[in-house]
């Protein structure tokens, strides 16, 4: 008991100094979007236009800071520690990754719409002026002669896209099988010379260093070349099947219950769904989903068959372990094909 | 072959194959346009250096990201440290030595010399860093005076500059020569009222700092060690709540020379009851040279010692003020206790004041925290580093009611005055020389009267890192 009364008026004191401290923890709003490698310019603008509306309605400076890298390298990070309030990644393997280490809850994907894709693209191929090597489908890319720029699988999202879009065209070839597809990969990576970790570092090999006679591109990067970056010089071949990507966006819960930076997060997000939202990835060469804004911009992006993961792969899950876990496909054949 | 060699031995592949297919550069006609198998050969070769120039670009960056990552290792002024590339992980190694020697000045039959020592007064290790961003930590173990006493070890949750908790063993946030780091002090040791304020203690504490330090604030709970003490545990249930506010007001104004200013208040308070002759909750009081001047009475029974018995405070206003060469500081402490010997009782009141100026004779900046002479010694370049003279003036009071009862007035001082003047000589951040005359003056203290003076001087070669 004296023990008890001595320490009663310490235990006041600390509590009102606590209440004294803790307002001033509030102060200063900021947020991390941790994204894949080419929406640099997408979130840019997403950033500025959000941050201008978020300070109309609340009265608070908003700074956004933004981090690209290889999708799967860039949820390592968040995994390991880098403190994202939200995720914009290449994939939702990427995405669920996260989950998994326990900072995103595991119904993520059905907390906004589209699960939880607000914008789609494609890949198609990126090459140079005149197409010189005359390349039209994914068959072509294994030809010998043919020099291919795509990052390194183990670490891109859009390397993975790409992987399985050219795995999928094979399967759907008159006698495809998944021996015909291993062996168009394996002609297709013969003929890679540089891994990039990527999308953007391999745009970079191709378009700035002048390497190889096609990029495979993510359909927003490519078109980015084409009609900003270097007009005239590039061309995108559509190849007659690609793939359906849905680059996901989720907030990490761990972080942003921590940094108490959760309606601001999913404010964000929910921005990218707004006619305004849609119309600044639109803008960047990201199909739109709200059917307004993709008839606007229907004549950019070129008519191509789509096929998606779920249909023929079963899923990021089954995809993943079959081709890009360890010993995977990829691996079998970049092993052989060097 | 090295991969920087490649792209050369290329590049002289390209041009001799350029050579040939164009023909010598002097030639009268004009070279014949290269075959498309010469072209497409060409083509291939400069693909082929493309290539390897951009793995070894790609290699760079990989490194470059590596190194980016990588854990850092430092050593200089500031000791040696190994933290993780995002900072949440650090260790840092420190340390000092004191390397003192007192002379009392005297004849050998005279009271007042004392044992003329040459001693290691601190030889500290300091272990500190941070676990997981917001978790420091702090080890600091000494090995002066041929004792090891734990001095330092604690965590500190630093969950913002305005938020920070406190838990373990150090100083308690009481006085202010106390607080000031050992190696910054201006005199070799600390004025007399150092003496009635905790040294060391262990307890729980929220602190943190306002405004970009222009405000402080740190209030605790403590196991309540005596004036002066450094203890590990506690002998009783009752704790000591101790508190400190301290403004900087001009720390981030204009104002002609204030920024330098720096104002504090701090107490304790905490009751005791209980004590036993080995633990009595009250301290003896010692002068510059260590000497002990004061100490209650103690005997072999409680009955016959005095002990702490009800409720202790502490009270300490203080300031200090750094401008340009000039430093000034000053400080006051009120203990208060209550006292048991055997049936008698009373409310013992303590007090000590001190106040102490410097000048720094180089160009050099005075400071609180350390000098940094902007030109460290080097004999090569003629540079003599930094000196500053330092002055001092002190006294400690015990309360009148403490005689005869509660202290011998035959051996214990009812109060000691001192005077003190010195001089350091800062090397450079690391290694400096003091040299210090302290004078005592004391009034009581000795069966006939007052106690002798006392004039030491303290010598001290000190290095820290």
């Amino acid at each position: 008991m004296p023990m008890l009364r001595s320490l009663l008026r310490p235990a006041a004191a600390l509590a009102a100094a606590a209440a004294l401290a803790v307002p001033a923890l509030a102060a200063g709003r900021t947020m991390l979007n941790v994204s894949y490698d080419p929406t640099r310019e997408l979130y840019q603008d997403v950033n500025s236009v959000f941050a201008r509306q978020w300070k109309e309605k609340t009265g608070e400076d908003l700074e956004i800071r933004q981090s690209h890298g290889g999708s799967g390298k860039q949820a390592r990070s968040v995994i390991d520690g880098l403190e994202a309030d939200v995720v914009t990644l290449a994939l939702a393997f990427d995405v669920d990754a996260i989950a998994r280490a326990g900072q995103i809850a595991k119904d993520w994907q059905k907390r906004l719409p589209d699960n939880s894709a607000p914008y789609t693209s494609t890949m198609v191929f990126l090459v140079r002026k005149g197409n010189p090597k005359k390349l039209r489908d994914w068959n072509d890319l294994a030809r010998p002669g043919v020099t291919v720029i795509t990052p390194n699988p183990k670490t891109s999202g859009a390397a993975r896209w790409n992987y399985l879009a050219a795995w999928g065209w094979a399967l759907r070839q008159p006698g495809g099988s998944e021996a015909s597809a291993k062996e168009l990969l394996r002609g297709i990576f013969k003929n890679v010379p540089i891994l990039d970790t990527g999308a953007r570092a391999s745009t970079v090999t191709f378009v700035e260093r002048g390497i190889g006679d096609v990029l495979l591109a993510w359909e927003n990067e490519a078109l980015l070349v084409v009609k900003d970056l270097k007009p005239g010089e590039y061309e995108i071949v559509v190849p007659s099947v690609s793939i359906l990507a849905e680059p996901t966006v989720a907030v990490v819960d761990k972080v942003v219950a921590k940094r108490r930076t959760r309606e601001l997060a999913e404010t964000y997000l929910r921005f990218l769904y707004t006619p305004e939202g849609q119309e600044i990835a639109a803008r960047h060469y990201y199909r739109p989903r709200q059917a307004e804004v993709a008839a606007k911009y229907a004549s950019v992006f070129p008519k191509v068959t789509l096929i998606s993961i779920d249909e023929v792969f079963g899923g990021w899950d089954k995809a993943n372990a079959a081709h890009f876990a360890d010993g995977g496909t990829f691996d079998q054949i970049f092993g052989v094909g060097r | 072959m090295t991969r920087a060699t490649i792209p050369y031995r290329l590049t002289a592949l390209v041009v001799a194959t350029l050579a040939a297919a164009l023909g010598p550069a002097w030639a009268e006609e004009p070279p014949p346009p290269p075959s498309p198998s010469d072209a497409q050969k060409i083509e291939e070769l400069e693909q082929r250096l493309k290539v390897l120039e951009r793995k070894e670009e790609l290699a760079k960056e990989e490194s470059a990201a590596k190194e980016k990552e990588a854990a850092k290792v430092s050593i200089g002024k500031d000791g040696f440290s190994v933290r993780s590339a995002d900072g949440a992980y650090q260790l840092k190694v420190k340390g000092y030595l004191h390397v003192d020697s007192r002379f009392f000045d005297g004849t050998p039959d005279d009271a007042t010399d004392f044992t003329d020592n040459l001693l290691l007064r601190r030889a500290r290790i300091v272990l500190e860093g941070t676990l997981g961003k917001y978790f420091d930590y702090r080890l600091m173990p000494d090995f002066g005076e041929g004792r090891t006493v734990l001095q330092d070890a604690y965590v500190d949750v630093k969950l913002a500059p305005e938020f920070r908790i406190r838990a373990g063993k150090y100083k308690p946030p009481v006085g202010l020569e106390r607080l000031q780091s050992a190696n910054d002090l201006y005199f070799v040791e600390r004025a007399l009222p150092t003496n009635l304020v905790p040294n060391r203690d262990v307890g729980i504490m929220l602190h943190g700092e306002v405004a970009e330090g222009v405000f402080g604030y740190a209030v605790g709970v403590f196991d309540g060690a005596a004036d002066g003490a450094n203890i590990d545990t506690d002998t009783n249930d009752y704790k000591d709540f101790a508190a400190r506010l301290s403004v900087q007001p001009f720390k981030k104004g204009r104002l002609f020379g204030l920024q330098g200013l720096f104002f504090a208040i701090s107490g304790t308070y905490g009751s005791s009851l209980g004590g036993t002759v080995s633990a009595t909750g009250l301290s003896a009081y010692r002068t510059a040279g260590q000497v002990p001047f004061f100490a209650y009475r103690a005997g072999t029974t409680v009955a016959a010692t005095t002990i702490l018995d009800g409720d202790r405070t502490r009270f300490s206003p203080q300031a200090y003020w750094n401008y340009g060469r000039f430093g000034v500081q000053a400080e006051y402490v009120e203990s208060s206790a209550d006292v048991r010997r055997g049936a008698d009782t009373a409310r013992l009141s303590n007090t000590a004041w001190q106040a102490t100026a410097a000048v720094m004779l180089t160009d050099d900046a005075s400071s609180w925290k350390g000098v940094s002479p902007k030109q460290p010694f080097d004999l090569k370049a003629r540079q003599w580093g930094a000196v500053e003279l330092v002055v001092r003036r002190d006294r400690l009071s015990v309360d009148p009611d403490a005689f005869p009862v509660f202290a011998n007035p035959a051996t214990a001082a009812q109060a000691a005055s001192e005077w003190g003047a010195g001089v350091n000589w800062y090397f450079n951040r690391n290694f400096r020389w003091m040299l210090d005359a302290c004078r005592t003056t004391f009034r009581g203290g000795a069966p006939d009267g007052d106690r002798p003076r006392e004039l030491v001087y303290l010598n001290r070669f000190q290095i820290s890192w």
